[in-house]
């Protein structure tokens, strides 16, 4: 079974994805700050990261930075209420982009798009 | 097109971050850009001369081995941009922002700094390397690749086959779109119809900045290679996007071509003795292209003794088919064929043919150097012989492949 970690500050998000991609037959843990996903993936590396980006402390883009900048090779997707940042070079580095919304569909078919089911 | 909006729409990366290995001793305190050249100039002058003379007024400079010096000649030579007009050139060193290294490679140091292009959001970037010596104008290549509506523009110069290894050689169209690029080959393809010629690249790029971007970030996912522009981005790109060559001519003199790597000791000694020569490949003396770097304030150079007689009659300072900078003392002693930097001093009963002599060398009584490099504050003994017995030389110094001796600082030439 394919594991997803997601990033988000917000706790009724993260409960939405994880319900809606446990549904899809993925096993799903979460995170709620940029540190936390780090440390996260040092100690038991996902095959996917869903990624907010406005998040207090260690904003998502960083987090994306710190991630593709270190010697693991793992998808990110970031997912996030603002399309703006899709301009930005820096947020570049990750391998997907979906703008946040009740209906999970786009991000669900950006994960299988990446990892598969 | 207006070509200097579109000038004014790219930003000049300079990479002044090599470990210069293959120019040590020369580079024993001092990153590669930053090494004396033709008396008073470092290496990297001629490529911000060629930057502030083709309209070029936003430069990052990225450093990383010893740059203290370089540092320093970049803050008190070129602090000529005026920040009001959004003119600028500044030196980067690795941030270790997000990761704890340092530059893997050329295309790891951009991929490093990709908050700075966003900061900036310029259309296009042009990559100098600092260590080249040669007068272009960038606005014939911007012209070139904005005209080929190109991706990637790769400056290239035809050069002699036998010294083409060192370099991306190059393979086009009559379009002059790149077909084939071969890094640093060991028997590298000759231009067709010239058997002895190779068409190599400079080291020069003009990137749309979308495409760059995307580049190094793949470079930096990728976990082999040399995260290098020569070796992984170029090879990479070439059939997929718009890669095409802009064939170097020297600035206000399309005849010329020069164009040199100062990579080796050799490369170092026969550029500088270029300059001596009556009619150089490389004029400093074009008023069109001026070069320009930071001098220190020191007196004009002088000879004195101009013989006398017994045993003065060969006390004469003379100074023959040479560069010498101010600050300069031929004293009784003769110079030849050589290029002195600022404060050397030659005593009486001396000569020095065919050297390269830095800052501040004092070149004892009837001492004798020939074919030599003499790095910066070394004193050479009275009566001590450098250049005449190789086996001897070899046993105290450097020699490069060439045969140039190089005395480096801190080792005693007795």
């Amino acid at each position: 079974m394919k594991r997803i970690l997601v990033v988000d500050d917000e706790v009724h998000i993260c409960e939405l994805y994880k319900r809606d991609l446990e549904d899809e037959g993925y096993a799903v843990s979460v995170a709620q700050s940029g540190k936390e996903a780090l440390t996260a993936v040092e100690e038991d590396p996902p095959d996917l990261i869903v990624l907010d980006i406005q998040m207090p402390g260690m904003d998502g883009i960083e987090t994306l930075e710190r991630l593709v900048g270190g010697d693991k090779r793992i998808p990110v997707i970031l997912n996030t209420a603002y399309s703006h940042y899709q301009d930005d070079y820096t947020a570049w580095q990750a391998d997907g982009y979906v703008v946040k919304s009740s209906d999970s569909t786009k991000l669900i078919h950006e994960i299988k798009r990446l990892i598969g089911t | 097109m207006r070509l200097a909006c579109e000038m004014e729409n790219t930003l000049c990366i300079l990479m002044a971050g090599g470990k210069g290995e293959r120019l040590y001793p020369l580079t024993k305190d001092f990153a590669k850009p930053a090494v004396r050249f033709g008396g008073i100039y470092r290496i990297v002058d001629f490529t911000l001369s060629n930057c502030l003379n083709s309209g070029i007024r936003r430069i990052y400079v990225l450093t990383q081995y010893r740059s203290v010096s370089l540092n320093r000649h970049i803050r008190v030579g070129w602090s000529i941009f005026s920040h009001e007009l959004g003119e600028f050139i500044e030196c980067v060193p690795p941030q270790q922002r997000v990761m704890d290294r340092w530059y893997r490679g050329t295309a790891d140091s951009i991929f490093q700094n990709i908050h700075i292009l966003q900061r900036e959001r310029p259309e296009r970037i042009l990559i100098l390397s600092g260590d080249h010596v040669y007068k272009m104008d960038y606005n014939e290549m911007l012209a070139f690749h904005v005209e080929k509506n190109a991706d990637l523009t790769i400056a290239g110069v035809e050069i002699e086959r036998s010294k083409a290894s060192a370099f991306g050689i190059i393979g086009c169209d009559e379009e002059f779109k790149i077909t084939d690029w071969e890094e640093k080959p060991a028997d590298p393809k000759p231009i067709p119809g010239k058997s002895d010629k190779s068409f190599v690249s400079m080291g020069v790029y003009i990137f749309n900045t979308d495409v760059l971007v995307r580049q190094v970030i793949a470079d930096a996912k990728s976990p082999t290679g040399d995260h290098d522009f020569g070796k992984n981005i170029v090879p990479r790109m070439i059939g997929k996007h718009r890669v095409y060559v802009h064939a170097f001519h020297e600035a206000h003199n399309p005849e010329s071509t020069y164009w040199r790597d100062i990579g080796t000791l050799d490369a170092y000694w026969e550029a500088n003795m270029d300059l001596i020569s009556v009619s150089p490949q490389c004029n400093l003396y074009d008023d069109r292209w001026p070069i320009r770097t930071y001098q220190e304030q020191v007196p004009p150079a002088k000879t004195v003794f101009s013989g006398g007689s017994g045993e003065e009659i060969d006390r004469v300072g003379t100074v023959l088919d040479s560069i010498v900078s101010g600050g300069c003392i031929v004293s009784g002693g003769r110079v030849l064929r050589s290029v002195l930097s600022p404060n050397v001093r030659i005593n009486s009963y001396s000569s020095v043919e065919d050297s390269v002599l830095l800052d501040g060398v004092d070149v004892g009584r009837s001492a004798r150097i020939r074919k030599a490099i003499i790095d910066k504050d070394v004193h050479i003994p009275e009566g001590t012989v450098i250049g005449y017995d190789p086996g001897e030389d070899g046993k105290r110094f450097t020699i490069s492949p060439g045969g140039v001796v190089i005395v480096q600082r801190g080792i005693s030439p007795t």
